[in-house]
């Protein structure tokens, strides 16, 4: 499979494994017409099988490609149970149980975005610095490349780096910050350290460009957040909404909200989704399962919903496989990232917008 | 109170010799039921509503494997349950039997479909209702080829099915019966008109596009889980039932076990986010009691080997249990109120 032809994505597997190869064009949106392994022989682990691409602006320009996938395997910028360097793994293998085709959209996620996956950034263990520095590296090269950036963590410091990136490539304009979260995520530091998954809503409002009017704070509930992490939101006048609201506003009309919020005015904006905001019965797969959180079915309502206003980087983190025996983690956090895409692909189609 | 009759079953345990403990069971069958062999003259002698029929088979997946451990799981998570059940008043001792499992040849799909078949024309010919617990998704071809034949061309047949993923490939890599094909199969049946059909539960991307295009061809109505959120399970059952039941002699019912939310049901082959939740699949059970019978239910697509707590098998249980519940209470077969435990004869205690 070649990186550069234009037409890469329209040979993608399941078909084109092996000796027996397909060649029709949009074949791996229908089911397997040649008994060929099929469905569940795996080439390259890569997100929905999309074609491998260098993180390299002009590679990534010259493939056209509109989405480009970057996993983060990432698990020493935090404070509670480690396993997230897995989180993107996860995906990868839970996205070879779907296709790329959305019927909720009619779309092909592949062919629409010439989605691409731009593999992990290399991380270096025990450096969260060097490592932030490559995750903005990565970020930006992408977001030059013309790109939106699905961001698949890794601890929840990933969005400080990220955040970051966005920021300088928007830097003559202003960015919003959204922050999905069972935990507000806002201590100035942790026990001396300004840059670890405790601090990305403080990070984000340090940066010159965005502005405490586009931050919005959505999911937080229950024990893990301390008073200084809940002062921030008070003295900065940073809207929050938690958990709580959410049940009885509803899940759709607060992330309208929260996305009016984020786009007002502003040229780009970061969305920054833990997989801890969901109900534990959920999400057992996350390094800090919280109850009360978004169920199932709201998971994809936020995911649908989101996609009809869209972002630069949409970041799924916290994401933690080994602790998900039944596999239904991974395979949520591929429909966060799915029904967005899907979603989004719809609102720009129906307004007669290219991605 | 019929003197002939033991009512000791619908108590707490009184203590004494035999049978007590609920949890104990002799044989290991559904709800504490006898084995019955699987020929259609025994069963006729049985003279029980529903035969419980177990089809271990896992060689019809696309996915991950693991469903022929579900006939298994189902019949130990049916001990967990009574016979009675208060909400309904009824008391499901004695409507069913247990034929065991069909057994299956390894490495042999096509005789394990033909036997698949027999096994539910024998119970359809003793004029029982086939349970039938899966195994994959593709032994649905074979049962509801089994019930329309035994029906005859002159009847009509209806066919609810719940599932994550509509099954509407026509072949998958060159094969016509695996999972991915039974519904495309099961529309093609001569006495299954299209009206009939009615699919509750599509969502997420494991429908590919020719699933969709195939149900727009057959003209298939099809409610997807974003329908439900929008309209609510009541309103959306009342239609599909109306379009099994209404006016066809025979109803299929088929439940892929996907169609549960992932974390009420972990223990299936292909988990999906957002699909029903444990409180809506009860209000499936009751709306479906409520037409007083139906011809055949599978269950497919248990994997209790991801079913850690057990929740998932003990979930399907409930759901055919309730459906069993609300039918009988439909048809006004009620446990007499006044019954008390002090009035059992002592021979019961």
């Amino acid at each position: 499979m070649s990186n550069t032809a234009p037409g890469a994505w329209q040979n993608v597997p399941h078909q084109l494994r092996g000796p027996h190869q397909h060649t029709g064009a949009d074949d791996h949106i229908y089911s397997p017409r040649l008994h060929n392994g099929t469905f569940k022989s795996k080439g390259i682990a890569t997100f929905l099988n999309a074609p491998y691409c260098p993180p390299d602006r002009n590679a990534i320009r010259e493939m056209g490609a509109k989405v480009c996938f970057i996993g983060v395997p990432w698990d020493q910028g935090q404070i509670v149970r480690t396993g997230t360097s897995q989180g993107a793994g996860g995906i990868r293998e839970a996205s070879t149980q779907y296709f790329p085709y959305m019927f909720e959209y009619d779309v092909d996620l592949l062919t629409y975005y010439n989605m691409v996956d731009c593999g992990d950034v290399p991380i270096v263990p025990g450096n969260n610095e060097k490592s932030h520095e490559y995750i903005y590296d990565y970020l930006t090269e992408c977001l030059h490349g013309g790109a939106k950036v699905v961001l698949c963590g890794g601890d929840h410091s990933v969005p400080i780096p990220g955040a970051r990136a966005l920021s300088d490539f928007h830097k003559n304009g202003s960015i919003g910050y959204l922050h999905v979260d069972c935990h507000l995520d806002a201590a100035p530091d942790w026990a001396g350290n300004a840059f670890t998954n405790c601090s990305g809503p403080s990070r984000a409002l340090d940066l010159p460009n965005c502005n405490a009017k586009n931050m919005v704070h959505m999911g937080s509930r229950n024990g893990l957040n301390p008073k200084d992490w809940f002062d921030f939101f008070v003295d900065n006048d940073v809207r929050l909404i938690p958990m709580q609201e959410v049940v009885s506003r509803g899940v759709v009309e607060c992330t309208e909200e929260i996305f009016t919020r984020a786009w007002d005015g502003t040229d780009g904006i970061y969305f920054s989704w833990d997989t801890d905001s969901i109900d534990s019965s959920c999400m057992p797969g996350t390094t800090a399962p919280e109850c009360f959180g978004f169920k199932g079915r709201e998971v994809i309502q936020l995911a649908r919903t989101a996609g009809k206003f869209g972002a630069d980087i949409m970041e799924v983190s916290e994401l933690c496989p080994q602790f998900d025996v039944s596999h239904i983690s991974i395979k949520t956090a591929v429909l966060m990232i799915c029904h967005f895409l899907g979603s989004r692909a719809k609102t720009l189609r129906d307004q007669g917008l290219k991605p | 109170m019929n003197p002939a009759k033991s009512y000791a079953h619908l108590f707490s345990p009184l203590g004494g010799e035999g049978g007590e403990n609920y949890r104990a069971p002799g044989q290991l069958t559904f709800l504490r039921a006898p084995h019955v062999p699987l020929e259609t003259e025994a069963l006729k002698a049985h003279g029980a509503r529903y035969a419980f029929v177990g089809v271990p088979f896992d060689e019809g997946n696309v996915g991950k494997p693991g469903s022929e451990d579900g006939p298994r799981e189902f019949r130990i998570a049916s001990q967990e349950y009574l016979s009675y059940w208060f909400e309904f008043g009824v008391d499901l001792d004695g409507m069913a039997v247990d034929c065991g499992d069909v057994p299956m040849p390894k490495v042999n799909p096509d005789s394990a479909r033909e036997r698949i078949y027999r096994a539910v024309t024998t119970v359809l010919q003793a004029g029982m209702t086939p349970i039938v617990l899966g195994g994959d998704r593709s032994i649905s071809i074979q049962i509801a080829r089994a019930l329309s034949d035994y029906i005859g061309a002159d009847k009509k047949m209806g066919c609810l099915h719940f599932g994550a993923h509509l099954d509407l490939a026509d072949s998958w890599a060159g094969e016509k019966f695996l999972s991915t094909c039974a519904m495309a199969r099961i529309t093609e049946l001569p006495n299954l008109a299209s009206e009939n059909v009615a699919m509750i539960g599509a969502r997420n991307s494991m429908n590919p596009k020719d699933y969709i295009d195939l149900a727009k061809e057959r003209n298939l109505r099809f409610y997807p889980m974003f329908e439900v959120f929008d309209r609510g399970i009541d309103a959306v059952m009342q239609e599909a039932t109306e379009k099994v039941w209404g006016g066809t002699d025979a109803q299929y019912l088929s439940f892929n076990f996907n169609v549960m939310d992932a974390s009420a049901a972990p223990g299936v082959t292909a988990t999906e986010p957002g699909g029903l939740e444990s409180r809506e699949m009860i209000r499936v059970a009751d709306i479906i009691g409520l037409r007083k019978s139906v011809s055949v239910i599978d269950v497919t697509e248990l994997a209790p080997v991801y079913d850690i707590s057990g929740t998932t098998s003990r979930l399907a249980v409930c759901a055919v249990l309730r459906i069993m519940a609300a039918m009988a209470r439909a048809r006004g077969e009620l446990v007499d109120p006044n019954l008390r435990r002090s009035d059992l004869a002592p021979a019961q205690a």
